[in-house]
């Protein structure tokens, strides 16, 4: 199979590009997808069996220790499995474990008086934790683990964007991006508006068609018993466009929660689930990933994400499903814009209709695509490495437990895990079975 | 005293740009083997992946790619100074940066507004790159 190559960004020659300053860089190259391999070897032969979230939102007087092996015991008991079970753990443990940072599986074996048989990090930002499937599948397959454990906790007084001093967090999250943007007064906000200017300015997406992204995943945590925003009440476009400005064109209501909370799965080989859980098993069938950029003027065009293009489309090609056989998807929303994007670059609609996409309903719980049906990082929870809570929504769906938010035929999900603004995106396909 | 964020940790090799714009130049690296411009500063070449590079002024002249007005900032250090826009500018070369963009009023900004660089020496040691549009006899 031959497959082309992928073109190098920013590469326009002298003079090209600024002859019409309203366009891309290279207004007509399309990013190319390079063609995945075939499919992977654990394609539905590993299953999220168990999964775990605390309430979300303030628990700042909590350990935040206490509160991950709280939520991974959960996790463990959520699949008929106990602490004694887990042998594996792929990212980072309760805050504190290991030698300054280093080495945390050998931390939580310590805690566990028992060693570990496996340990492994990804590094994709708040989408390390749905990238964290892949290596628990690789462990899993491969036989070097028999129960592998993903959680993350934010807690305590915390420091970063898990600090329970909200002007801390937004000082930290502004940092985020690299020198050469934040010493100008960037912030995490408006690393994500200049996206949306771009999108409204190329396909003519209003802000109504934003807030309605808002509005749809509030009534959907008003349904959540452990949501952050849903206690507040169902909310309308006209609050979202009413909400202050944060950084043109997002207001406050198109943000995402700045909330502590913890979750945790964990994965086994479908072959070894307990039938004594309880649960309909929940298979992994695609993954993929994409890592793009780090300066977001190295994206010829920012109305897309290529990161997410090529995880989506690794993750699809190796499931072997098309994405109109999707009843339920999660799709990372630190913003409004986030969705959009999300939505276009999986392939659920084309390049400029994310807007109106969402503004017929798609996205609701009756919608054509149902999505971030807990509410999302708007209005469910964003804490920690977040892309967890997007995971375990999706699985509480493919599994019929999602309670008043159930969707109706729930049998194949998508999820999307975003790190940064746009720099890196994990993309699973999983499966009710 | 100036309490809004420096860069941090860059390393030496990137300082050349840093430095030119403390001079009121903007000195951006340039590929000796194909010519493509790098920035933020690589140390290769992410078109033809070849270490070697020259410092090369630019003209400062090009048109918003995309913006934002921001009005909740980063810390209390900026709070003087919102609403303040921020522009990712395709230059003349080819290649986007970012730079704040000053002396319009946020509803004036447009996608496609011609600019020119400007300069804000925000202490002895450092001065960070802006925007202002450029003269209309300038434009396109």
């Amino acid at each position: 199979m031959s497959r082309p190559s992928m073109p190098p960004y920013g590469s326009a020659r002298r003079g090209e590009g600024a002859s019409d300053g309203c366009d891309t860089v290279r207004p007509n190259k399309e990013f190319m997808i390079p063609s995945p391999p075939g499919p992977t070897c654990w394609s539905g032969s590993v299953t999220i069996a168990g999964v775990c979230q605390t309430e979300q939102g303030d628990l700042s007087g909590r350990s935040p220790a206490h509160v991950w092996w709280e939520v991974v015991a959960g996790a463990c008991a959520d699949a008929g499995l106990t602490l004694q079970d887990i042998d594996g753990v792929v990212g980072e443990g309760p805050p504190g474990v290991g030698l300054r940072g280093h080495m945390p599986g050998a931390g939580i074996a310590e805690q566990l008086g028992r060693p570990l048989r496996f340990h492994a990090s990804s590094e994709a930002g708040a989408a390390r934790t749905l990238a964290g499937v892949s290596l628990a599948a690789h462990a899993l397959t491969s036989g070097l683990a028999d129960a592998v454990v993903i959680a993350t906790v934010a807690a305590g007084q915390g420091g970063g964007y898990g600090s329970a001093d909200r002007e801390a967090a937004v000082a930290h999250m502004a940092k985020l991006s690299g020198p050469y943007e934040y010493v100008l007064g960037t912030t995490r906000v408006s690393d994500y508006a200049i996206y949306a200017t771009r999108h409204m300015h190329r396909y003519g997406t209003t802000a109504e068609q934003l807030a309605e992204i808002a509005v749809t995943q509030r009534y959907a945590a008003t349904l959540h018993p452990l949501s952050v925003n849903g206690r507040k009440g169902p909310i309308t476009v006209d609050d979202v466009l009413a909400s202050p400005l944060i950084a043109d064109p997002l207001h406050r209501l198109d943000c995402c929660l700045v909330n502590q909370g913890a979750g945790a799965i964990v994965l086994t080989r479908t072959s070894d689930v307990l039938p004594s859980a309880g649960h309909r098993p929940v298979v992994l069938c695609g993954y993929g990933e994409g890592h793009s950029h780090i300066d977001p003027n190295a994206v010829e065009d920012m109305t897309t994400s290529p990161a997410a293009k090529l995880a989506a489309e690794s993750a699809f090609q190796k499931a072997g499903v098309t994405r109109s056989e999707v009843d339920v998807a999660g799709i990372s929303d630190h913003f409004t814009i986030g969705v959009i994007l999300g939505l276009e670059d999986a392939g659920f609609c084309r390049p400029g209709e994310g807007g109106s996409f969402v503004q017929n309903g798609g996205t609701g719980l009756q919608g054509h695509l149902p999505t971030n049906t807990s509410g999302g990082h708007l209005s469910f929870s964003h804490a920690g490495m977040c892309a967890i809570f997007t995971a375990i929504e999706v699985v509480e769906q493919l599994r019929g437990e999602a309670g008043a938010r159930q969707v109706p035929k729930a049998d194949l999900g998508f999820v999307t895990g975003v790190g940064g603004a746009q720099q890196a995106c994990a993309a699973a396909v999983l499966a009710g079975i | 005293m100036y309490e809004g964020f420096l860069p941090e940790d860059l390393p030496e090799w990137q300082m050349p740009f840093w430095e030119s714009l403390r001079r009121h130049e903007v000195r951006v690296q340039r590929c000796l083997r194909c010519g493509a411009y790098r920035y933020h500063p690589k140390e290769i070449c992410h078109r033809c992946q070849a270490p070697d590079t020259e410092w090369s002024v630019i003209t400062g002249r090009g048109q918003v790619y995309t913006y934002s007005v921001i009005r909740r900032p980063p810390t209390p250090a900026y709070q003087a100074h919102v609403p303040y826009v921020i522009a990712h500018v395709t230059m003349e070369e080819g290649f986007r940066m970012i730079g704040t963009l000053r002396d319009i009023e946020p509803p004036e900004v447009c996608i496609g507004l011609p600019v020119q660089i400007a300069y804000d020496d925000v202490t002895p040691e450092w001065t960070l790159p802006a925007f202002v549009p450029a003269p209309r006899h300038d434009s396109r």
